[in-house]
């Protein structure tokens, strides 16, 4: 297999990265990295716009990297921004800036994409994730304003949740607080503990968690460093993470810093990561500490090389994804065996129709997710179905969907429950453009017809199979009840459907007596 | 009993007296009949601009301490005052020995038929008219007389040029007052000229400035000349230069060059029993007090000396010159990027040629395959051919990066001119980092071959000079470990403004970990030492004065760890001391060629790791430059090393035995003499001998040649 050279790029919110990664025989190699400390995040964050000398720097480290890639004769990158980025008011100018001045595009990810980059940068790390996720795990990924932890059961993404305990963000707490020095560890715990125990109350419960996996730019560092000539680069116990962190407590900044190679400045940073850290162990009982010390950058790649097959994944990231639709579901009391039903239903039609629906395998999970929480919204309100669905949805961060494939399903789901809006502007999907609201009607179309063969949520059919031929979907059933009320929803929702592929679907019944 | 205060004053030697019994090894050598007599010429040339250099920098450093009130005493328990007390006898000391060796050499010179004159009372006739003849030729048109009088203030005169000072009245009033006049001796002209030597075989020499005072009139023609004598000045020459506000440090270094002509005066060399007219008005213009002034007795600035080492005719009073090695691993050796890949490589020069290294550069510089080339310049040939490598590589559309050290004390215009050159090129050149000397030796090479990218690296202990790779001992490595490269890598990202990567694989780095690094190997081993394990060091460097170091070293010392150190030059440590130093021993080894490789070795229990590096074991190298430390880990390279630390601890012929007193001694006659310098010629001659044999036969004639008596 000949080798083939990446570039993947992180615009983050105090540092940007780039890494050259090629791909082999072996899997991804990394073959260059550099960072570059810039402070994006308090521009955006206080005056909500990125100051013109950060652009121009900006742009320069970005015109650097590009060199660089030019000297590898990279052709092929991947460059994401995340929150700073993101949040900043003038985005579009920003990318456009950077773009005319670089020739380097930067897309902006959500905070549920970029988390799932992070959480594929640690996958990349093979035999050791592998060994890792088989317990129960917990990632806990520090960003600078949010953190986000992922439980895994039984090496499957179970729940994911993102809470405003950042660096960044809880060192900016304490200092408005103008708390006494001695009083900081304290004052943390509170803050962190406060969000911690509801998690704990919604999410962990009974769960046994034995590793806890760290993504983040201080504590991992620290611990790669401190273990790279053990026989376990990168793991730790929770005694001697404990024993780490009273050392922390006691030491002068300048001792520490020069003892552990850190940044004078960024000590404080290092304590509060070390103190959210703490709290997680102490609240799952986690034995064992595991700091792959990966980037966003890793992520990148891994996905890159995933969606180009040049690079075989034992791990299926799509069932993650539905896991925490699932578990997103079960928060809001969908009725599991009906979600498995009209997911079994949407998909066979889904698959009988890929000659004509021109949809992708990224637009069927999107389905997947649509079917698994078609109803969420019955746990607001059974009158205003749809309304409460789309909006149960759009407030909740799907670990792995971007904000517009979000809104994608949120529409699916809407649009499941009531008429479809033709008028986009009137939809609200206008913004979207016409791409995603031909998938939005393609997809509801076969949400529909399949919600209309189970109107009745008794899972009649054992099976059912779907063939195309001509303009007509025969969808097969078999099943010796009666399915005249399932006849009659189906007709209504047919005309739609028909109207948006062209194809006819009916139902033959096969009736098994 | 309680543990020993191992930062006690006592235990260390003042850094700059340590220096002068540098120097004075160095004039041992030019004392040492054993050794051919125009190679002890050069070592006593060499005594003459090391302490040139030593005022410039060391003492003028001294004094601007003093002058600023700065009291602060070294880890020898010394403010500045005090050390420039005692440096004043010993620099004097030094120089009376200089020049009493000076007097035997040129004495021995004639009677080996080269003689050079001390002044023109010898000159035959015919030798007259020619060295008359010369000055009216050659040396008039570019002297410029200058006359000091109310109206001609006292003139600027430059850093360590020679010049002519006479005391002149004007011809037609003999009651009036004398003045003050004055000629730099010129260097664009030969310092030494070679007279025509009338019925003899051997070579007859006159100094310029002779033939210049016996011309003097000719220069102050309405003048007599009283009295006249020769005088020199030394002045402040380390450049002052706030990088964070010098908005273009290539600039700022350009200008601060010029500006060292013109330093305060630290120094003043003058005539033996020169006028004393021309003292005081000497010593008041330049305002350089009693004990700066020297008295010479004979000819001002020695380093002429080296020029008569380039003298024809004369092989047998010079050592056979060596010529390095073909290195094993690379006799036939079509393919560098093979070798490398086959196994790593190591070099021991001058003993094996330097010309891989700059193969390696010159190869990668047209290979198709390298994408990147990237390399730290700290002081360079003339011409070097390094450099016009990698232009070409920038020219063939390869990403050349360079970082030229343009602070290389003494070879900033030198570093100035490649840099230019290498920009132009479309080189990437980086000027190192703030407030830091880049001092490591590395290259780097990016390919991309079948498999896929791999880094090619070379690490040294030497500069990348084709031209001191044969003068000076270093070691050097090639590989292509992917550690190595990743590592390589990353140093040369964080020399062009990045961030220092989260991990470290193989190598250490000044100054952000490898004093630690140091320390703890030292304490790993005084910790074995406690456990009742074999602990063992044998270190090799430049100089050793860093206190945490040292003390580091006293506590391994009294822990029981046996303690080996090979310090060519400066060695603050203190040997002998009860229950401090008795398990350490310092030797240097001062030969024709200069020592100047560093190699670590710690027993590690059993477990024997080595090490090679860029760096001292001196505060400047671990906390103020940029630094790497490197591990040699294959086998048979281990053991290579390990046979050239233990060859240079045999050595009885060119070591000398640091003692308790703080003196140094060589070895006593009885012993067998062992020189390491000349075994390692052998070996290098053996090696390569044997590796040629059974290739063509033609090849051996290229391989060589003499081996040093």
């Amino acid at each position: 297999m000949a080798t083939k050279l990446f570039a993947a790029i992180d615009v983050g919110s105090y540092e940007l990265n780039l890494k050259i990664v090629e791909f082999g025989p072996n899997g991804m190699r990394e073959v260059d990295a550099v960072r570059y400390r810039l402070d994006l995040g308090t521009d955006t964050f206080s005056t909500g716009k990125v100051s013109i000398e950060k652009v121009d720097e900006l742009c320069r480290i970005i015109g650097e990297f590009a060199k660089i890639m030019k000297s590898y004769h990279v052709t092929e990158y991947r460059a994401y921004g995340t929150s700073a980025i993101r949040e900043t008011k003038n985005t579009h100018i920003l990318i456009d800036q950077i773009e005319q001045r670089t020739g380097i595009r930067i897309d902006v990810i959500s905070n549920s994409e970029q988390r799932f980059l992070d959480y594929k940068s640690v996958a990349s790390k093979g035999d050791d994730f592998d060994k890792t996720i088989g317990k129960g795990t917990a990632i806990i990924d520090i960003g600078g304003g949010s953190i986000q932890i992922s439980l895994f059961d039984n090496d499957k993404l179970d729940v994911t949740q993102n809470m405003k305990l950042g660096v960044l963000r809880l060192r900016e707490r304490l200092n408005n607080l103008a708390a006494k020095p001695s009083r900081h560890g304290a004052l943390l715990d509170e803050m962190i503990g406060a969000q911690l125990s509801v998690f704990d109350k919604l999410y962990l419960k009974n769960r046994k968690i034995e590793n806890l996996i760290i993504v983040d730019d201080y504590i991992s560092p620290i611990t790669l460093k401190r273990t790279m000539d053990s026989d376990t680069p990168g793991f730790i116990n929770a005694e001697r993470f404990e024993a780490f962190f009273e050392r922390l407590k006691v030491m002068n900044a300048v001792e520490f810093s020069r003892k552990y190679s850190v940044a004078l400045e960024n000590i404080s940073l290092v304590f509060v990561s070390a103190q959210i850290i703490r709290s997680v162990i102490a609240l799952t009982g986690a034995k064992t500490i595991w700091c792959p010390g990966v980037s966003l950058c890793e992520g990148i790649a891994y996905e890159y090389g995933e969606s180009k097959k040049l690079l075989v994944s034992p791990h299926d990231f799509e069932e993650d994804i539905v896991a925490c639709a699932r578990n997103i579901g079960k928060r809001y009391m969908s009725d599991d065996k009906r979600s498995q039903t009209l997911e079994s239903i949407c998909m066979t039609i889904f698959d009988a129709m890929k000659k004509r629906h021109g949809l992708t395998e990224r637009d069927r999970l999107l389905l997947r997710i649509s079917t698994i929480l078609h109803d969420c919204g019955k746990y607001i309100s059974l009158y205003n179905l749809a309304t409460c669905s789309y909006d149960i949805i759009m407030s909740t961060e799907i670990i792995g969907l971007s904000h517009a494939e979000r809104e994608i399903v949120a529409n699916v789901v809407k649009f499941n429950h009531r008429f479809f809006d033709y008028d986009a502007t009137v939809s609200g999907v206008e913004h979207l453009g016409e791409e995603a609201y031909m998938k939005i009607a393609k997809l509801t179309a076969i949400l529909r017809v399949a919600n209309g063969l189970d109107k009745s949520q008794k899972q009649k059919f054992g099976c059912i199979k779907a063939t195309l031929k001509d303009d007509v979907l025969t969808i097969t059933v078999r099943t010796n009840k009666d399915i005249t009320y399932e006849r009659g929803m189906f007709e209504m929702r047919a005309d739609f459907f028909e109207e948006v592929f062209c194809v006819r679907p009916q139902i033959k019944h096969i009736n098994k007596l | 009993m309680g543990k020993a205060d191992f930062s006690n004053p006592e235990y260390y030697y003042n850094r700059e007296l340590s220096w002068i019994l540098f120097d004075k090894r160095v004039l041992s050598e030019a004392n040492d009949k054993t050794i051919p007599l125009l190679e002890r010429i050069k070592f006593l040339s060499i005594t003459a601009s090391n302490l040139d250099e030593f005022f410039m920098i060391r003492v003028a450093s001294l004094k601007d301490m003093d002058n600023a009130g700065y009291k602060k005493p070294d880890i020898a328990g010394y403010n500045p005052r005090q050390q420039l007390k005692l440096l004043n006898v010993a620099t004097h000391d030094l120089v009376k020995e200089q020049y009493d060796v000076y007097d035997t050499l040129v004495e021995q010179l004639r009677e080996k038929g080269i003689d050079i004159y001390k002044d023109d009372s010898r000159l035959t006739k015919k030798q007259a008219v020619f060295a008359d003849r010369f000055f009216e030729d050659y040396v008039y048109p570019v002297l410029t007389p200058m006359a000091v009088d109310s109206s001609r203030p006292f003139p600027l005169i430059r850093n360590k040029s020679l010049n002519i000072g006479a005391i002149v009245r004007k011809k037609e009033d003999a009651t009036q007052d004398y003045e003050f006049a004055t000629v730099q001796v010129p260097s664009v002209l030969p310092r030494i000229v070679e007279i025509p030597n009338e019925g003899t075989e051997g070579k007859a020499y006159i100094l310029l400035e002779k033939i210049i005072e016996r011309n003097i009139d000719k220069l102050f023609l309405n003048y007599d000349i009283l009295s006249m004598c020769e005088f020199r000045v030394m002045r402040n020459a380390d450049l002052a230069i706030d990088e964070e506000e010098a908005a273009d440090l290539l600039k700022e270094i350009e200008k601060q060059v010029k500006k060292r002509q013109w330093g305060e005066a630290i120094r003043l060399e003058i005539n033996e029993g020169a006028d004393s007219r021309l003292v005081n008005i000497l010593k008041s213009e330049l305002k350089v007090k009693r004990e700066e002034r020297y008295s010479i007795a004979g000819p001002l600035d020695l380093t002429f000396l080296m020029k008569m080492y380039d003298i024809k005719g004369y092989d047998e009073l010079k050592e056979k010159e060596y010529t390095p090695q073909p290195v094993p691993a690379l006799i036939d050796c079509t393919d560098i990027f093979e070798a490398i890949r086959k196994e790593d490589i190591l070099m021991h020069h001058p003993y094996e040629s330097f010309e891989p290294v700059v193969g390696f550069v010159k190869t990668a510089s047209t290979d198709p395959d390298v994408l990147a080339i990237k390399q730290t310049l700290y002081r360079v040939s003339g011409n070097s051919p390094i450099v016009a490598a990698l232009a070409e590589a920038a020219e063939n559309g390869k990403q050349v990066t360079v970082l030229v050290e343009l602070k290389a004390r003494f070879d900033e215009e030198n570093n100035i001119v490649w840099a230019r050159k290498l920009e132009q090129a479309g080189c990437h050149v980086i000027y190192g980092l703030v407030g830091l000397k880049t001092h490591s030796k590395i290259t780097l090479v990016v390919r991309k071959e079948e498999d896929g990218i791999r880094r090619y690296v070379h690490l040294g202990t030497g500069n990348y000079n084709d031209s001191t790779a044969k003068r000076y001992t270093d070691v050097g490595l090639f590989t292509c470990k992917e550690a190595i490269g990743e590592d390589a890598t990353a140093v040369f990202n964080m020399l062009s403004g990045y961030s220092e990567p989260a991990g470290w694989n193989k190598l250490s780095l000044a100054p952000l970990w490898l004093k630690d690094r140091f320390i703890y190997l030292i304490g790993r081993e005084r910790d074995n030492a406690l456990a009742g394990h074999q602990a063992h060091i044998i270190a090799k460097m430049n100089s050793l004065c860093d206190p945490d170091v040292i003390e580091a070293l006293y506590e391994a010392s009294s822990a029981g760890v046996k303690i080996e150190l090979i310090v060519r030059g400066i060695c603050c440590l203190r040997v002998g001391i009860p229950g401090v130093s008795e398990n350490i021993t310092v030797r240097s080894i001062v030969g024709n060629f200069l020592e100047h490789s560093r190699i670590f070795y710690f027993e590690n229990n059993k477990k024997p790791e080595y090490y090679c590096g860029s760096a001292d074991w001196m505060p400047r190298n671990l906390e103020r430059r940029v630094e790497i430390l490197f591990p040699v880990e294959q086998d048979n390279l281990k053991e290579r090393l390990k046979s050239i630390l233990m060859t240079e601890l045999n050595d009885t012929k060119k070591a000398h035995n640091l003692q308790s007193d703080g003196t140094y001694k060589k070895m006593s006659r009885a012993r067998k003499s062992i020189s390491s310098q000349q075994i390692f010629c052998e070996e290098a001659f053996s090696v390569a001998s044997k590796a040629i044999e059974g290739t063509d036969k033609n090849d051996v004639m290229q391989t060589r040649r003499f081996i040093p008596e």
